[in-house]
């Protein structure tokens, strides 16, 4: 990538941004020498790297305001960035310039659960809003594997998932409204805490456009009630293709699960060697199947659900029974789900988790698929994802000292999802596109489709200074920029 | 648009009704997606304003059609493109008609999330682009969130897609959500893949009638965090009652409060004692089987009901219902509120003047919108002379300039539904 920084260290230029920008936040809200930049340089996508120039950290809207204004005037490039989980580059500072980073912005500023809402600052880390409404009978829906990390500005920014999406839905359908800061540096808002505001759906614009409309202030999210209890079961089965069987089963059955995940052997072995929670290591695939709601009618789906997994081979190895989501084996067996990604650790020093979507019953043949190019490439791949929605992360595990095992990771990841687009899935399910996939993009939507998106991008974004290279490919070239923040409307 | 050419509104009884008594230059039904990029081409070529009809359910909702056009009739358009149904998806052309896809749908026991009513002629465009929903949204969600994949005819007349097939899916700006809602005034949809469930097993709606409304706001408060979860939770005035409860066979009441239940037998039983528990009576009567279909239907039909001259529905807060609907005489509206979800809908009874419905809709407006409230009302329907005092939007909202904008990039010369929606849009 030849990304050119906006502004060198040194220029006057520099300088005297490096003042305002000081000016605007205050000193100990700017980062701008090179080891503390360094931090961010990426964010989970690590084959892109680039340093901002600076970074800030705004605590307040007014903040955002002066500090997008103070760009225009010197036409920088900006790039929000919440915690940086990001897995796909969304929050790479393509053009270098300012990095305006939300996590200073961390309020809780209200909850309603009457009328079942709340709203938040963008830094708000996800699993704050859960631990904020814990003991209210409600709780905030989407629950990504990094919601311990991530923020809901990101979030918000790449419409996340999590493995309870199957039954309640991703980010999009469970927020509000937000407070956006325009690329002219105007502040407006957008839907609220009503619902069915006149006018067109901005809200479901907003949420997942990667930070390509404006810098997210605030988020109206909307509460959902707890389930009064739940079952969660550990299937395990001898091969991949009978668990993946048996969650097409599973939906055959008319059983909508609130969660239905995956994991194959290699992860079994990575996440137990890293927590020990009795999971089969010899196991081909297991599965942890989760159904919630009334406990009255519970039983009767679990039971079901076991003479599927039985009916393909597999067998219930546990079956949880619960009343609150803080019962030690249900924490258990999740925090061993959804640390999944770091137990990888133990087996590679890097790895690339990639994200992509077939239809659900499409997955006996994708991860027969992604068995044939790790063969191929030579390359070990772990699998742990959401086979309810026929969302797969197949991990990629490599040595990034290693060029050309890269240049094999590259290419292997890209098959795999092109793989994806030929059974009509899609190259991304929640982790967005970023700078990683814009490549690929041309090969899920026709130059009209991007054209109408382009368009859209630029009458909210016309000078591209916001988030610019992300998303949307520009012309031919993907994400290459020689001068930051100029755009040719497309 | 074209500047040299200003067409005038034909005579009747020209090409039928494009809604408010205006009426269209031509009305074309095409039979492919390529001939209505073409016909939308060639009038918009021509100076013309495009207004895209499904079934007509909503022909006369929205602002007064702006200037002189065509009619696309969409339902021919009407063939189901894919049903992979173990994936709980379908993607069909936008012209089939809700009950048609609730046939093909039921074939596999699934369904639509989406209560709609007039589902015979409803085509399934006109639900996205109206943004319909009923009571069970409490429950099942909204249109837009049982949406994964648009289609639509640019006024270039070109099809652009966007969203895909697959439930999960961020690739790309959501065209999908950005169409539900948007009165055709972006395109006309051509196809659509949605998100598919299981029937429930069970089905039960729950009739409790109340002589006042005093204690009701203790009973929806206490139900917001009850031990059952209701779908729906409605809230009707008594000759909204009596309309839906006419074939149900269930008390009249001064006040009626529906809850509506759905899950696996075990469940909606263990329920429906819950209730009976939390709200200490035994006096409940509940639907059930084919009972709680009908009971369904009556619910969603009212919801398209026309009592009186004038129908609006007002978005609040859902703990500021039972205010609201205090502060209104039930004598001149019929009540239908989805208390859950904040949303009345009310129907003017009996005679009006323009007058007094002004000052009404004004009223509640101003309790709508009050600072920090956020709340909306829209004018569902009224006689078309009175739409433009009454005003079918209400006061502009934050985001409309930013909506404009996106109107301007997607249809910039305004080709599209001018004069029904929001702004100048």
């Amino acid at each position: 990538m030849s990304a050119t920084a906006a502004v060198s260290a040194t220029t006057p230029l520099a300088s005297r941004l490096l003042a305002e920008l000081t000016a605007i936040v205050g000193a100990g809200n700017v980062l701008h020498q090179r080891d503390e930049l360094l931090v961010y340089e990426c964010d989970g996508y690590v084959v892109n790297k680039k340093v901002p120039d600076v970074v800030v950290f705004p605590t307040c809207t007014e903040h955002v305001v002066e500090l997008v204004k103070l760009c225009n005037r010197h036409d920088v490039p900006y790039v929000p960035r919440g915690a940086g989980t990001s897995l796909s580059g969304g929050t790479l500072a393509v053009g270098g310039g300012v990095m305006i980073c939300l996590t200073r912005m961390k309020r809780i500023l209200e909850i309603n659960t009457r009328d079942r809402y709340a709203i938040v600052e963008p830094g708000v880390v996800n699993v704050w809003l859960t631990r904020a409404l814990a003991g209210t009978g409600f709780h905030y829906a989407p629950d990504p594997s990094s919601q311990t990390a991530c923020t809901i500005g990101g979030n918000t920014a790449t419409n996340s998932g999590g493995p309870h999406t199957l039954k309640y839905g991703v980010t999009v359908n469970h927020v509000k409204g937000v407070e956006l800061v325009l690329p002219d540096a105007s502040v407006v808002t957008i839907g609220g805490i009503t619902d069915d505001p006149p006018g067109y759906d901005l809200t479901g614009l907003v949420v997942g456009s990667e930070g390509t409309f404006g810098v997210v202030t605030k988020v109206i999210v909307d509460l959902t009630r707890d389930p009064e209890a739940g079952r969660t079961l550990l299937a395990v089965f001898d091969t991949v293709e009978a668990a993946t069987e048996t969650v097409s089963g599973i939906i055959a059955a008319g059983i909508v699960p609130a969660a239905l995940e995956m994991l194959d052997n290699l992860m079994i072995q990575a996440v137990e060697q890293a927590f020990g929670f009795g999971f089969p290591t010899a196991a081909g695939a297991i599965l942890i199947i989760e159904v919630d709601g009334i406990d009255a009618g519970l039983d009767r789906e679990a039971q079901l659900i076991s003479e599927i997994v039985q009916s393909r081979g597999g067998r219930v190895q546990k079956s949880i029974t619960w009343r609150t989501r803080k019962e030690p084996e249900y924490v258990a067996i999740w925090k061993s789900r959804k640390s999944a990604f770091g137990a990888v650790g133990r087996l590679s020093p890097t790895f690339c988790t990639q994200d992509g979507v077939v239809p659900r019953t499409l997955l006996p043949h994708i991860m027969r698929f992604i068995e044939g190019v790790a063969r191929r490439y030579d390359i070990r791949i772990a699998n742990v994802f959401h086979a309810g929605d026929g969302n797969i992360h197949p991990i990629l595990l490599f040595d990034e000292r290693d060029g050309e095992q890269v240049q094999r990771v590259l290419h292997a990841s890209r098959e795999i999802l092109e793989e994806c687009i030929r059974v009509g899935g899609s190259v991304t399910g929640e982790h967005g596109i970023g700078v990683e996939k814009m490549a690929l993009m041309p090969r899920l939507f026709a130059p009209e489709d991007l054209a109408a998106m382009i368009a859209i991008r630029n009458a909210l974004n016309p000078e591209g200074r916001c988030s610019p290279s992300k998303l949307l490919p520009s012309g031919g070239h993907c994400i290459e920029r020689k001068s930051p923040g100029r755009r040719a409307s497309a | 648009m074209n500047e040299t050419a200003q067409p005038s509104w034909p005579d009747p009884p020209a090409a039928g009704s494009l809604g408010d008594g205006r009426l269209a230059l031509a009305r074309l039904r095409p039979e492919t997606v390529v001939d209505l990029c073409q016909a939308v081409g060639e009038h918009v070529r021509d100076g013309l304003a495009i207004y895209p009809q499904g079934g007509t359910t909503a022909l006369d909702y929205g602002g007064i059609p702006g200037r002189p056009g065509v009619a696309i009739d969409t339902r021919s358009l009407c063939r189901v493109i894919d049903y992979p149904h173990a994936d709980m998806t379908i993607t069909v052309q936008a012209g089939i008609t809700a009950a048609s896809l609730h046939a093909v749908l039921a074939e596999q026991n699934q369904r639509l999330l989406i209560d709609i009513p007039q589902a015979d002629r409803a085509t399934l465009g006109g639900v996205f682009a109206t943004n319909t929903s009923g009571s069970r949204r409490f429950g099942l969600g909204r249109p837009r969130d049982q949406i994964i994949g648009v289609n639509f005819v640019t006024s270039e007349g070109i099809e652009v897609k966007g969203g895909g097939r697959v439930v999960k899916n961020v690739a790309g700006y959501d065209l999908p959500k950005l169409l539900t809602g948007s009165m055709g005034t972006l395109g006309i949809i051509t196809q659509m893949t949605l998100k598919v469930r299981p029937m429930p097993e069970a089905s039960a709606v729950v009739w409790v009638p109340f002589t006042s409304l005093a204690s009701l706001g203790g009973t929806l408060d206490a139900l917001n965090t009850s031990g059952s979860r209701p779908v729906a939770l409605d809230l009707l005035s008594a000759p909204a009652a009596r309309i839906i409860g006419e074939s149900l066979n269930v008390p009249a009441g001064d006040w009626v409060l529906v809850i509506g239940l759905e899950d696996n037998a075990t469940s909606v039983n263990w329920q429906i004692n819950r209730l009976m528990i939390e709200l200490g009576r035994a006096d409940l009567t509940i639907l059930q089987d084919e009972h709680a279909a009908a009971g369904w239907a009556g619910l969603t039909e009212f919801s398209a009901a026309e009592l009186g001259p004038v129908s609006c529905v007002v978005s609040i807060r859902p703990s500021g219902v039972i205010p609201f609907v205090a502060s209104i005489d039930p004598g001149r509206w019929a009540v239908q509120a989805h208390a859950g979800n904040g949303i009345v809908r009310l129907h003017a009874l009996g005679d009006w003047t323009l007058d007094h419905a002004a000052a009404e809709i004004d009223r509640f407006r101003s309790l709508a919108e009050r600072e920090g409230e956020g709340g909306s009302v829209i004018l569902a329907r009224c006689p078309t002379g009175w739409k433009v005092r009454l005003g079918v939007w209400g006061r502009p909202q934050a985001d409309w300039a930013l909506a404009e904008r996106v109107k301007q990039a997607l249809d910039p010369i305004g080709a599209f539904n001018p004069g029904r929606f929001i702004g100048s849009i």
